[in-house]
């Protein structure tokens, strides 16, 4: 909607509408002043202090923070990790979900059934289910290494050594996220109207690939685009897993973004430095969204 | 975190159903009690506060808890700045000091000596005292002390060839025996060492060695030396001797109550956790760390103090009874049988009425009760970065285990990157 169009009737407006509009939107408004703008701004005015917990004061420091950010090893790990963690859970899930989802709706039975098992990980609490795969992966009781050891082969120590770290932990972060996805491009899908894949059957796209191709691809593309940021946030935001599993190590193995910013604001009462992180933190999430709706303007049209 | 202080309880209706009697209007001084880890204290607080309560009717005890120690210290480092502190708070030793550093603990020897003009007529000797002197002067009281034991599996001891009823005291012995425990086979695992988590259990390496971990004035690194050295090379024979898997804790403990481990070292704390975890599937056996120097060596001590924080005369006074009682003989003679934790008042340590029968039933607590003639505070670093020195040297020590530095390179990049967080002085 543009703006004209909303501009439009104002003046028509009487003062008591104008006020009752006011007051019908005062809880929202309210409310998103309170929980989210604050505190916001709150930390973005701490990042450029040195705060810390429990200190009688603080002072103004500029850009010391992200100067220190900069020169930070801890933070550079955090940062390339997590670039890391994204580039294999983003693409694996978004693909996996897409190939699940085409493939429920291609069969005929157990559809529910099917969409339920991998819906199940979305609901499930993860500090619980961090617990369990903690079981799974462990190095010497683990199943997953019993089995390796009954075909002969040696299990690495998944989640303790800083080789398969980050691999163990993108694992069950594409686990989370598959399933979210595969309800999305189930949603996806089931708009596509059926008659173009007869029309595109007419016109000679007879194989499956073709149809995929030229169909199917296409018209799911709004649905791909929100699919692929929703889950690069979703990704950046790993946390749960890191705090129960492995607490960031062993040696920074498997610091991310927001572990560093929980260590550094509650671990080590640097709440300062801890909210520059947070700014860094949110110039990504906002920068994937910028992306999005750029994106979305631009070229992703049932053409 | 569970938050229950008066102020909420009187405000909330909701939580007034749980607390009716803070509705009755009575001439009664009201205390909030902070402490944390209620999985492992919460009966032992419950039973003091029970046994408390006959003796003070006229005090009204709150507890708020918090999950572990590091939310514990946030939450006052929090109140502290709102001004909603509790008045009586038990954090671990290690985070005393900033505390007291802050100028939030207050100094309890006054009141300690308005008691007894000689804390150790009343228990408070020296030792004790000792394991809440942070700051520079008496910012705690200890409540409930832990060193570090060997915990072994006496089946899989023997299968190796090795007698359970005569375990090795020495780390060369230790790491033997270890090492075949390791080749057993099936998946079987020699041993592990709790390196991880934070700077504990090497601080019982190194101050096993007769080391420091500063310098006396506190200006330069302690274990830059051989002490420091011998230490880190223990780690280094642990992994090539003794088979030591890279693990995080945890799983080590579950590997461990699961039969799959032939011994682990770690706080006495937990002797009742491994004994539950263990229940029938091996014979589970305690004993003393290995002793590395028998003249000099000396272990950590881990565990809780109180500090006081009440300003206000009348809760600061009530407060300061509870806290005599929870460290009195009685209230730690309490305190061990419900968590397993030492006590820290020498007259329930000494006289049998307290705890005598309990460690006749319980063998596998006495371990730890036999090193505490020569157990030491645990040693907080100072200055803002006190946590993080912590999690350098755990991250440093990572790289012995996993096999990527040898115990040279480590020392010289730790010394150098603790160095570098110590407070600079003028």
């Amino acid at each position: 909607m543009s703006e004209a169009t909303l501009a439009l009737p104002a003046p028509r407006l009487s003062a008591g509408e104008a006020l009752a509009g006011w007051m019908l939107t005062a809880p929202a408004a309210l409310a998103f002043l309170l929980m989210l703008l604050a505190p916001t701004l709150a930390t973005i005015a701490l990042a450029f202090t040195d705060y810390e917990l429990g200190a009688p004061a603080l002072n103004w420091i500029g850009l010391e923070n992200f100067a220190e950010l900069l020169q930070d090893r801890g933070f550079a790990i955090a940062l390339r990790n997590t670039i890391l963690y994204v580039a294999i859970v983003a693409p694996t899930s978004v693909l996996g979900g897409l190939a699940l989802a085409m493939l429920i709706e291609a069969g005929t039975r157990g559809r529910a059934l099917f969409r339920a098992i991998f819906f199940l990980p979305v609901v499930s609490l993860p500090v619980a289910m961090a617990a369990a795969w903690q079981y799974l992966l462990h190095p010497t009781i683990g199943p997953l290494n019993a089995a390796l050891r009954a075909v002969g082969v040696a299990g690495p120590n998944w989640l303790s050594s800083s080789d398969t770290v980050l691999i163990s932990l993108a694992a069950i972060g594409v686990w989370e996220n598959i399933g979210f996805n595969l309800v999305l491009f189930l949603a996806g899908l089931t708009a596509i109207p059926r008659e173009l894949y007869a029309a595109a059957e007419v016109d000679g796209a007879a194989r499956a690939w073709d149809r995929f191709r030229l169909v199917t691809w296409p018209l799911l593309g709004p649905t791909t685009l929100f699919v692929v940021t929703i889950t690069m946030t979703r990704a950046v935001r790993v946390f749960d897993s890191v705090a129960v599993l492995t607490q960031g190590g062993p040696n920074k193995a498997s610091e991310v973004l927001l572990y560093a910013m929980y260590e550094e604001g509650f671990t080590y009462f640097r709440l300062g430095y801890s909210a520059a992180i947070t700014l860094v933190f949110l110039a990504i999430v906002l920068a994937l969204v910028w992306l999005q709706t750029r994106v979305m303007e631009r070229r992703i049209h049932y053409a | 975190m569970t938050i229950t202080t008066r102020r909420a309880a009187l405000a909330t209706p909701a939580a007034m159903l749980f607390m009716p009697r803070v509705l009755r209007a009575q001439a009664q001084t009201e205390i909030t009690v902070h402490y944390a880890q209620p999985f492992i204290y919460k009966e032992a607080y419950d039973a003091i506060l029970a046994a408390f309560a006959k003796r003070e009717p006229g005090i009204k005890v709150n507890y708020v808890t918090t999950p572990n120690y590091e939310e514990g210290a946030q939450l006052i480092l929090r109140q502290a700045a709102t001004n909603q502190l509790p008045d009586l708070s038990y954090q671990g030793f290690n985070r005393l000091r900033v505390f007291a550093e802050r100028g939030i603990a207050q100094d309890l020897m006054p009141l300690v000596k308005a008691e007894a003009a000689d804390p150790a007529t009343i228990g408070y000797t020296s030792n004790l005292l000792a394991l809440g002197h942070f700051g520079g002067f008496q910012s705690g009281l200890a409540f409930a002390a832990s060193n570090p034991v060997t915990y072994y599996n006496a089946d899989l001891v023997r299968r190796a060839g090795g007698d359970p009823d005569n375990f090795p005291t020495n780390w060369g012995d230790v790491l033997q025996l270890a090492g075949k425990i390791d080749r057993l086979g099936d998946g079987t695992e020699g041993m592990w060492f709790t390196w991880n988590g934070d700077d504990w259990m090497f601080s019982a390496l190194l101050f096993g060695h007769g080391g420091r971990m500063l310098t006396e004035d506190e200006r330069d690194v302690g274990f830059a030396g051989p002490d420091g050295l011998a230490s880190l090379r223990l780690i280094d024979r642990m992994v090539k001797e003794g088979g030591m898997p890279n693990l995080s804790a945890t799983a080590a403990r579950q590997a461990f109550t699961a039969g799959k481990l032939g011994m682990i070292f770690q706080t006495t704390a937990l002797v009742r956790g491994m004994k539950e975890g263990a229940g029938n599937n091996f014979a589970l056996r305690t004993t003393g760390m290995p002793v590395i120097d028998l003249a000099k060596g000396r272990l950590p001590t881990g565990g809780a103090a109180g500090m006081l924080t009440a300003k206000d005369p009348a809760r600061r006074d009530a407060a300061w009874k509870f806290l005599r009682f929870s460290t009195g003989p009685e209230g730690q003679a309490l305190m061990v049988r419900n968590t397993g934790y030492l006590p820290c008042n020498q007259i329930a340590i000494d006289d049998p009425q307290y705890l005598g029968q309990f460690y006749r039933e319980n063998p596998l607590f006495l371990a730890a009760v036999k090193q505490i003639p020569i157990s030491i505070p645990w040693y907080a670093f100072p200055g803002t970065n006190s946590v993080r020195v912590t999690q350098t040297m755990v991250d440093n020590i990572a790289r012995i285990v996993e096999g990527r530095a040898t115990p040279e390179e480590v020392q010289r990049d730790m010394a150098a990157e603790v160095r570098r967080l110590l407070p600079r002085r003028s």
